[in-house]
C-alpha cells in the first residue's frame, strides 16, 4: 500500500467494529434497515440503518450458547434468524428481543428464507432433515429427510422449490407438494454448498474436490466447472442469471450462463489479488457489480460490464468470511476471521 | 492427490493447530471409560469430543458433537480415498470458536475403519490449516483381543493404524498371556506405543500430545521391532523396517514412495519415515495412510544421532527384498 491510493469505500463511507471471535456469517433484513453480524461466541450484533456510519452504536448481545453457525433475514420484514451449534433456532426482532423457535438434536447449520407480498416460508437444516415453516415461525409445514447430512439449502427465486445438498448430489422438493418425493440430481461425491439459477435454469454444488457440479433442470444435464485450486466456498448468481460468480480462485472467477454455457466455455476472471485467494463473494441486487472478499481480509467491488475494480477495504489479518448486499443495494456488509464487522453505506447523497 | 508428498505448514504454524485425537476400538473395549478418565483428569485443559451415536456411556463433557460417521469416496469412487465428510464439517465449525478449546478427540465406532478418519487430515485444506492429527489411540481389551484379532479384520485395522494401544483390562489376563498378546500386537504394528491399564486408567501424558508419527520416539518405546519379523503369513498385517545410511534424494525417494503407493496403496495400511535428505540438515518427517501422504521437515537430528534414514510400512503382501531395493536406490549419489 502506497499514499497515493485513494481512500478506501471504508475509509469515505462506512464504518466497522473489531468483536471478540471470528465472523461466521452476516446478514441483512428484508427492508434493508438492519444488519446483524453472526459470531462463533455465540454473540450476534445489529446496526441499524441510522447508525451505520458510526459503529459504537452498534448493539451486540449474546443470542447463542455456543457458535452462531448459520444467520438469515426474517421471512418477515424485518428481524433475523440464527442457528447454532447450541442447536437452537432463534429469531432476533427489529426491537432486539429473542425469541427460540426450534431446538432439536443436531447443530442447525443452514437458515434460508423466502418471502413476497403475501407471505413467506423459513427453511433450516438440522442434520439430515431440512424443516420447512410458516412465515411466523410457529408451525412446521413439513420435515424432508435426506440421505446424508445437508450441506447447503436454497430456494428458488418463486420459492415454489426448495432445493438441498448432501452427499451424491442434490434433492429438489416442492414446498407446496401433498406427497413428498424429490427430484434426485445425483453425481458421486461430496457436495459442500448449493446455488440455482434466479430463472430456475440450472442448479450448481460446490464439491470437496474443489469443483463446480451443476445440473440443468430442464433435462438434468450434467456440468462440471473445475479448475480451482481451493474449495468453492461462496457462489452467488448474478441478477440477471447471465453469470455464476464463485470463490475457490486468487481472482473472482464467473462462468457465463449464456450462450450455451457453462459448457464448453471457459469463466472469466473479473479481477482479484494475485496469491491471495478469494473467500466470499455477492452480487448487487440492482447492477451489473459483484462484491469479494479475500483471505487476506480485502473487499473489493467490481462493475462487471466496465471491469472496473473499487477497493472496500484493505487488507487485514484474517480472511474474509462473511459478505452480503442489502436487499435495495444500498449497503454491503462484510466480516473477517478475526472479528472484524463493516458496513458501507453505498446510497447515493 | 496420491503420489504427491505435500509440505505440512513449518513448525510455528504446526504449534498453533489444534491437536485432534482419534479413539478407536471394539465394542467393550474400554473407549468411553477411557475417554471420561481422560475428561475427567485434572489438566486444566477443554477437550471439544465427537462421539458417534451409538456410544456405549455417556460422555460427560461441555462440549459433545454427535456424529454419523458419514463416509464418502474422493475422486468419483476411490474407495482407497475415503474420507469423513462430516468430521470435515464438524471440525471447521468447531474451529469458528477454537479459543475455548485445548484439542479435539474423535471417538468412532467399535466396528469403524481408522481409515477414513486418518485420511481427512491428509484431503482437506481447511482441516489441514487448522488441525492436525495427533494421534490414533486404540484401546484393547486383553481378555478378548487375540479372539476378536482371529474374526475381525477391523480389529486387525484398527491395531494397524495406532500410533498407541492401550492394552486395557490387564487385571484379567496373566502375564504370561499379556506377553502373547503383546508379542501378537507388535507382529502387526511394531511402531506403536503400548501401555497397559485395568480400567482405562493410563497417564494422559501417554495419549495427549503425542506429536503423532515421530518415528524417533516409536523407535524408542520399541528398541528391538527391526529383528521382529518371525510373523509370516502373507496375508495378516505386518510391519516392515528400513534403514539407510548414506543421505537421500529427496526427488528420487518421492518419486519412488509415490509409484509404491499408487499401486500398493490398497495394502499399505500406514507408512511412516525420518528421513536424511542430502544437502539438508533437518529430518524430514514422512507419513501415509493407504494413497496419501504428506510431509515436512521437523527441525535439526538431536546431538550424536545418527544421520540414518528409517522407514516402516504397517500393510498385507508387503514384499521386503523389493521394498528395500526401492528404499535404497533413493541413496543420493
Amino acid at each position: 500500500m502506497n499514499d497515493t491510493l485513494p481512500p478506501s469505500l471504508l475509509e469515505r463511507r462506512g464504518a466497522q467494529r473489531q468483536l471478540e471471535g471470528q465472523i461466521t456469517g452476516c446478514a441483512i433484513a428484508r427492508d434493508s434497515q438492519q444488519v446483524a453480524f453472526a459470531t462463533g461466541e455465540g454473540d450476534v450484533m445489529v446496526a441499524a440503518r441510522a447508525d451505520w456510519g458510526r459503529s459504537d452504536a452498534w448493539d451486540v448481545q449474546t443470542v447463542h450458547d455456543g457458535a452462531v453457525l448459520s444467520i438469515a433475514p426474517d421471512a418477515a420484514p424485518t428481524g433475523f434468524l440464527t442457528g447454532g451449534d447450541d442447536n437452537s433456532l432463534r429469531r432476533i426482532a427489529a426491537d432486539g428481543s429473542v425469541s427460540e423457535l426450534a431446538k432439536g438434536r443436531r447443530w442447525i447449520e443452514h437458515i434460508t428464507t423466502w418471502a413476497n407480498d403475501k407471505g413467506g416460508v423459513i427453511a433450516f437444516a438440522s442434520g439430515k432433515q431440512v424443516e420447512l415453516r410458516d412465515a411466523q415461525g410457529r408451525d412446521t409445514l413439513k420435515v424432508l429427510e435426506h440421505p446424508s447430512t445437508v450441506s447447503g439449502i436454497v430456494f428458488d427465486a418463486k420459492g415454489k422449490r426448495i432445493a438441498a445438498s448432501h452427499y451424491n448430489g442434490a434433492s429438489m422438493w416442492f414446498v407446496q407438494a401433498k406427497v413428498d418425493t424429490p427430484r434426485q440430481l445425483e453425481w458421486k461425491g461430496s457436495h459442500i454448498g448449493i446455488a440455482i439459477h434466479p430463472a430456475g435454469e440450472a442448479l450448481v454444488t460446490s464439491m470437496q474436490e474443489s469443483e463446480l457440479h451443476g445440473w440443468r433442470l430442464s433435462d438434468g444435464h450434467n456440468m462440471r466447472m473445475s479448475g480451482y485450486p481451493t474449495k468453492v466456498q461462496s457462489m452467488a448468481f448474478t441478477r440477471n442469471g447471465k453469470w455464476l460468480v464463485t470463490s475457490g480462485a486468487d481472482t473472482i472467477v464467473m462462468w457465463p450462463f449464456f450462450g450455451g454455457g457453462p459448457m464448453g466455455k471457459p469463466p472469466a476472471e473479473a479481477g482479484g489479488i494475485p496469491g491471495v485467494m478469494c473467500t466470499r463473494v455477492a452480487c448487487h441486487p440492482v447492477h451489473d457489480i459483484v462484491a469479494a472478499g479475500f483471505a487476506d481480509g480485502a473487499v473489493l467491488m467490481v462493475d462487471t460490464n466496465a471491469q472496473r475494480l473499487l477497493p472496500v477495504s484493505m487488507a487485514g489479518e484474517g480472511a474474509v468470511t462473511a459478505l452480503a448486499f442489502s436487499p435495495d443495494g444500498c449497503a454491503l456488509a462484510f466480516g473477517t476471521e478475526d472479528g472484524r464487522a463493516a458496513v458501507i453505506d453505498l446510497s447515493a447523497r | 492427490m496420491s503420489d504427491t508428498v505435500q509440505a505440512v505448514p513449518d513448525a510455528k504454524a504446526a504449534n498453533t493447530l489444534v491437536p485432534v485425537t482419534v479413539l478407536t476400538g471394539f465394542l467393550g473395549a474400554g473407549k468411553t471409560t477411557l475417554l471420561n478418565h481422560i475428561l475427567t483428569a485434572e489438566h486444566g485443559r477443554k477437550y471439544a469430543v465427537v462421539v458417534n451415536e451409538f456410544g456405549e456411556l455417556g460422555v460427560d463433557n461441555d462440549l459433545v458433537v454427535d456424529a454419523d460417521e458419514e463416509v464418502f469416496e474422493m475422486n468419483n469412487g476411490c474407495i482407497c480415498c475415503t474420507v469423513r465428510g462430516d468430521l470435515i464439517r464438524i471440525l471447521g465449525s468447531l474451529m469458528k470458536r477454537r479459543a475455548k478449546f485445548d484439542g479435539i478427540i474423535v471417538e468412532t465406532t467399535g466396528l469403524a475403519d481408522p481409515a477414513p478418519v486418518a485420511q481427512t487430515f491428509f484431503v482437506d485444506e481447511d482441516v489441514r490449516g487448522k488441525t492436525r492429527l495427533d494421534a490414533v489411540v486404540t484401546v484393547v481389551d486383553a481378555y478378548n483381543v487375540l479372539q476378536t484379532l482371529e474374526e475381525s479384520p477391523e480389529a486387525v485395522n484398527q491395531i494397524a493404524f495406532a500410533d498407541v494401544i492401550i492394552l486395557n483390562k490387564v487385571d484379567l489376563v496373566d502375564e504370561a498371556g499379556l506377553e502373547a498378546i503383546e508379542k501378537r500386537i507388535r507382529s502387526i504394528n511394531a511402531v506403536c506405543r503400548l501401555h497397559r491399564a485395568k480400567r482405562g486408567d493410563v497417564p494422559l501424558s501417554d495419549v495427549l500430545d503425542q506429536g503423532g508419527f515421530d518415528l524417533q520416539r516409536a523407535l524408542e518405546h520399541a528398541p528391538n521391532f527391526l529383528e521382529d519379523t518371525s510373523h509370516s503369513h502373507e496375508a495378516d498385517v505386518t510391519s516392515m523396517s528400513f534403514e539407510v545410511e548414506e543421505p537421500l534424494d529427496a526427488a528420487k525417494f518421492q518419486a519412488w514412495i509415490g509409484a509404491v503407493l499408487q499401486e500398493q496403496g490398497a495394502d499399505i495400511l500406514r507408512a511412516k519415515g525420518i528421513l536424511n535428505y542430502a544437502g539438508e540438515n533437518q529430518r524430514f518427517a514422512f507419513q501415509a495412510v493407504h494413497m496419501m501422504a504428506d510431509g515436512g521437515f521437523i527441525g535439526p537430528w538431536k546431538k550424536d544421532e545418527p544421520h540414518v534414514s528409517r522407514l516402516v510400512f504397517i500393510g498385507r503382501n508387503l514384499n521386503r527384498p523389493q521394498l528395500r531395493r526401492g528404499f535404497e536406490s533413493c541413496r543420493a549419489k
